[in-house]
């Protein structure tokens, strides 16, 4: 059953970021206006979101920080009784901000980028210096005790510093878990994607190391997308098929996203669209659509709910293949991204093809 | 008792209604949440700092033709429950102290 408005509203406030990642999927993405809005429409949102028992809301970019009014942002965020969260790459994180944070007692994370387990690696792709401010951030954070959450991407140039990473995270900065992904064909990372993104091999190795990682830190590393992800599902899926076993209650459809029944985003010029990773697919406008009716009605974001009946055997992509019964599509970001269609399964994080191309399970 | 048996809703608590006509409780402050059924809805809605336990219970018993004989003390315990958790909360007589 539909929930009656979103648990979590996803907010890109800002279209500025000090840092040009090489595999950011924020910029260069033609579909984007890249506009924000000013203090007193984000404001005013707020007001719409507080009347609708909207819970959360994620504070993303660019580079949340970078907005000086922030703090005023947050006041009405608190004064609409919703907590908070950032996507950051944690080098504007300073005291005076901590400080503020800690005070709201709303902010339910800041999840904050860390890719490497030293400049070297970290800044190959994020640009020098940034490793250095990205610890010190987080090092702040955790002198406030403010909850930190560290993403670590994948990519060509950190996949065999794994095992450091994951020392370095959870054993010297303490903390207590990290989620992991990998560069993905979105944005800046299309430019970028033959230096950053995981070859068949290095994807392998990635799924291995992280795999094994995740039996010595039981608990502390997480995926919902990329290589660790993919290599539990995928042994999964293997297993259940060698197995002959019978159909998995997610399988043989695409049903591999269930963000559209629980939350929704904003884009930092106020168009309201269904993720993220959806961004050229525009619902409405805040402040002039309700976000009521377009979480009630819209047509785009009820046949993204409805993907969920389209049998993956109908697709000639999935044309013969014996894991369709425990298979799921997977993202139809990624799917849109590199298929032109969201009613597709995503070739990205295909099984059969990654076997193909030479990838072998562990 | 120096409370005052009126209870009355803790103002930075939401009330998220859902479709199925049950809804959510949830404190912004500490995070913490419940489900509530739809007659833990109607009661919360009746817990305005003017009306006693047993006036809620009346008003329960003739909107929800169902209600059990027990719902007197099932009402309060619910009720308990919720300010135990601080989501409710009981105004608290003034004394006069005279010296």
């Amino acid at each position: 059953m539909l929930m009656n408005t979103p648990r979590t509203v996803d907010i890109e406030v800002t279209t500025h970021c000090n840092l040009r990642c090489r595999y950011c999927y924020f910029f260069n993405n033609p579909a984007v206006d890249y506009r924000e809005l000013p203090t007193d429409e984000w404001l005013k949102f707020f007001d719409e979101l507080g009347s609708l028992g909207v819970m959360n809301v994620v504070l993303a970019g660019g580079e949340p920080f970078i907005r000086d009014d922030l703090p005023i942002l947050l006041e009405g965020i608190i004064r609409n009784r919703m907590r908070f969260s950032f996507l950051s790459n944690g080098t504007l994180i300073d005291d005076k901000i901590a400080d503020f944070i800690a005070g709201t007692h709303r902010c339910e994370y800041i999840q904050v980028s860390v890719d490497g387990s030293c400049a070297k690696i970290h800044d190959s792709c994020r640009g020098k210096g940034s490793f250095a401010r990205a610890i010190r951030g987080i090092r702040t954070l955790q002198r406030h005790r403010i909850n930190v959450a560290v993403r670590v991407t994948i990519h060509r140039n950190n996949v065999t510093d794994l095992e450091n990473i994951a020392h370095f995270l959870l054993e010297e900065l303490n903390i207590p878990s990290f989620g992991t992904n990998s560069a993905g064909y979105l944005g800046t990372c299309r430019l970028n994607a033959e230096d950053v993104m995981l070859n068949i091999q290095e994807r392998q190795l990635a799924m291995t190391t992280l795999l094994h990682l995740a039996e010595k830190y039981p608990g502390r590393i997480s995926a919902t997308a990329g290589p660790l992800y993919e290599g539990k599902e995928w042994r999964r899926m293997e297993d259940a098929r060698t197995q002959g076993a019978p159909i998995f209650s997610n399988g043989g459809r695409l049903t591999g996203c269930g963000c559209p029944s629980n939350k929704i985003t904003v884009r930092a010029d106020g168009a309201i669209i269904p993720c993220a990773m959806l961004a050229h697919d525009e619902l409405g406008r805040i402040n002039q659509d309700s976000l009521e009716g377009i979480w009630k009605k819209s047509p785009a974001l009820t046949q993204l709910r409805n993907r969920h009946t389209i049998p993956l055997n109908k697709f000639k992509f999935c044309a013969d293949c014996s894991y369709i019964p425990y298979c799921t599509g997977n993202c139809p970001g990624l799917a849109y991204t590199i298929t032109g269609e969201i009613n597709h399964p995503s070739p990205d994080a295909c099984l059969r093809r990654f076997s193909e191309a030479g990838g072998i399970m562990s | 008792m120096n409370q005052i048996d009126r209870p009355i809703t803790n103002p930075i608590v939401v009330l998220r209604e859902e479709s199925d006509d049950w809804a959510i409780l949830f404190n912004p402050d500490t995070a913490n949440a419940v489900g509530i059924n739809p007659v833990g809805v109607a009661v919360w809605k009746m817990i305005d700092g003017k009306r006693r336990i047993k006036d809620i219970v009346l008003e329960i018993k003739a909107s929800f033709k169902n209600a059990s004989e027990s719902a007197f003390e099932e009402i309060s315990s619910f009720v308990d429950t919720l300010a135990k958790h601080n989501y409710v909360g009981y105004e608290l007589k003034t004394t006069t102290i005279v010296e």
